[in-house]
């Protein structure tokens, strides 16, 4: 959900094999907040059965949901999670159990993304900015690497990322704002970008020397020559992007 | 950083309210002030923490129309979105003389808390003297168990477990609570406790009840206790705050506090620019 411009929105919705896919927003990690609802019905009521779950909002009704909530998730072709603070966000997951729901949903197929904290909450580890020093969080575990977002938006990113892999973290996936990394199952398939300029890494530590290898980037804006496949295998799918627009809430 | 020393039980309070304060009671500050007066400090420091709600800008600005001019220094804490407040959370914590927990969901509440190791710094705050205070969630969860509607039906839930004793909360507000704790004390599931009317604010020193305070004529609280699988209820006479404390001082307070504040401003150096 960019500001300028949908080319993740298409993407992501180019990996789901319906005529008006069932679309569900988890702005969990942004604290509910309103105006980022607002934004997701904006973007994905028109094409798809777009719905959301409110966290903060069951007592008064107003969670978006009716139905149960795993019954609801399940049902869905594509789960967004939006950005935030992952910490935040996993702590109320697990309250509710959406955490056993979510490895539910991609075991079966239903394609997850999300941008930020909706990125990296997929991965054994991530690496995310508090109050203070950034230090690594525990994930999902969906993918057995760690995950750094924001990669190019903030001059300390690199280095700290760098210097928690040196320190044990396990090596994984760094993407620049706009850039998505697409896993079928557990591998990597394709990073794309909404910018042209958009970057993403492989960062691993051989002995405690750490490598950064710049990974293939296809800019979504030029003429695709390659239309991706089609998800729906019995494998899951996760699809990330882990791009941060302007207003979004900032993940950490 | 080093932390504040540990004080006796009796020199540790928490003020628990069924309903109330700046959230609730937008031209009813009585319950505000009494927060204030629950320290010695002549401007106390107050930390905000509206997690319950999701950190909704509609609380935060609600905190900030009632003690911005108070003669206090207040501030929140997002969990939500850190970067408004970029300093360790022990560091913040363990600086304030009151932290006050706004409501909305108790479950999310202490999910999140935990998350972040923030139930572990409020359980030592309040070992060292800082003063607790919370409406709704942000009251039930200093208690040995709560009834929540995080999840849409009233539940069941526990809280931290620094009172002992259930809590019941918006007994004349949301009625619908109170049937789900009074099955819930007669069998046994939670211990004895207090069932609170929106306006009413239960004030523990150590673990011990010392005063029952309102801010609405009319608003009342009960004890109730199951003995031998029946119901022992209690009415409880709140007394009606009569805005002892900082809103006596009305007429020309802006100023004072200004003044205040510039003093202590010169004091610390101009701090870490706080204000």
């Amino acid at each position: 959900m960019e500001r300028d411009g949908t080319l993740l929105d298409d993407y992501v919705l180019s990996l789901v094999d319906a005529a008006r896919p069932r679309v569900c927003f988890l702005p969990t990690a942004s604290g509910d907040a309103d105006h980022y609802v607002v934004r997701f019905y904006r973007r994905f009521s028109p094409g798809c059965e777009a719905s959301h779950v409110s966290l903060f909002r069951r007592d008064q009704g107003t969670g978006g949901v009716e139905d149960d909530l795993a019954t609801h998730l399940l049902s869905q072709d594509l789960i967004y999670v939006g950005g935030g603070n992952v910490l935040s966000m996993l702590g109320a997951w697990r309250a509710h159990g959406l955490d056993a729901i979510l490895r539910k949903a991609w075991r079966r197929g239903i394609v997850l993304c999300g941008p930020s904290a909706g990125s990296l909450c997929w991965f054994e580890q991530a690496l995310s900015a508090f109050h203070g020093d950034p230090r690594p969080v525990r994930g999902l575990g969906l993918l057995p690497y760690s995950n750094c977002v924001h990669y190019d938006a903030e001059p300390a990113r690199r280095a700290e990322y760098h210097r928690a892999v040196a320190d044990g973290m396990r090596g994984g996936f760094a993407a620049d704002d706009g850039v998505a990394l697409h896993f079928r199952g557990t591998r990597l398939e394709h990073v794309v970008s909404s910018r042209p300029d958009g970057s993403a890494y492989e960062v691993q530590s051989h002995g405690g020397k750490v490598a950064e290898k710049r990974l293939e980037v296809r800019y979504l804006g030029a003429p695709a020559p390659v239309k991706p496949e089609r998800a729906g295998s019995a494998l899951g799918c996760a699809a990330h992007t882990p791009a941060r627009a302007a207003q979004e809430p900032v993940a950490a | 950083m080093s932390r504040p020393p540990i004080v006796r039980i009796e020199d540790r309070s928490i003020l628990a309210m069924g309903g109330g304060g700046f959230t609730m009671e937008p031209n009813n500050p009585l319950l505000d002030d009494y927060v204030l007066s629950l320290t010695r400090r002549t401007e106390p420091r107050i930390l905000f923490l509206p997690t319950a709600s999701g950190d909704t800008s509609a609380q935060i600005n609600s905190f900030k129309a009632r003690f911005a001019h108070r003669t206090c220094v207040a501030e929140h804490v997002s969990l939500f979105r850190m970067r408004e407040t970029p300093r360790p959370l022990e560091e913040l914590i363990f600086e304030q003389d009151i932290i006050y927990v706004g409501g909305g969901s108790m479950r999310n509440l202490l999910a999140i808390w935990q998350a972040h190791g923030l139930d572990k710094l409020l359980i030592e705050a309040w070992k060292s003297g800082i003063v607790l205070a919370g409406l709704s969630a942000g009251a039930m969860c200093w208690f040995g168990a709560g009834v929540t509607r995080s999840s849409g039906p009233p539940e069941v839930l526990a809280g931290l477990g620094l009172l002992e004793g259930s809590l019941t909360v918006h007994a004349d507000g949301e009625p619908e609570r109170l049937p789900v704790w009074l099955a819930a004390v007669r069998s046994g599931e939670l211990p004895g406790g207090w069932a609170l009317d929106d306006g009413v604010g239960l004030l523990f020193r150590g673990k011990h009840l010392e005063r029952t305070v309102s801010s609405r004529p009319g608003a009342g609280a009960q004890r109730v206790d199951a003995i031998a699988g029946e119901l022992v209820r209690t009415r409880l006479e709140p007394e009606l705050l009569l805005g002892e404390g900082p809103s006596k001082a009305l007429g020309g307070l802006d100023e004072a506090v200004e003044e205040l504040r510039r003093v202590h401003r010169l004091r610390r150096g101009m701090g870490r620019g706080r204000n």
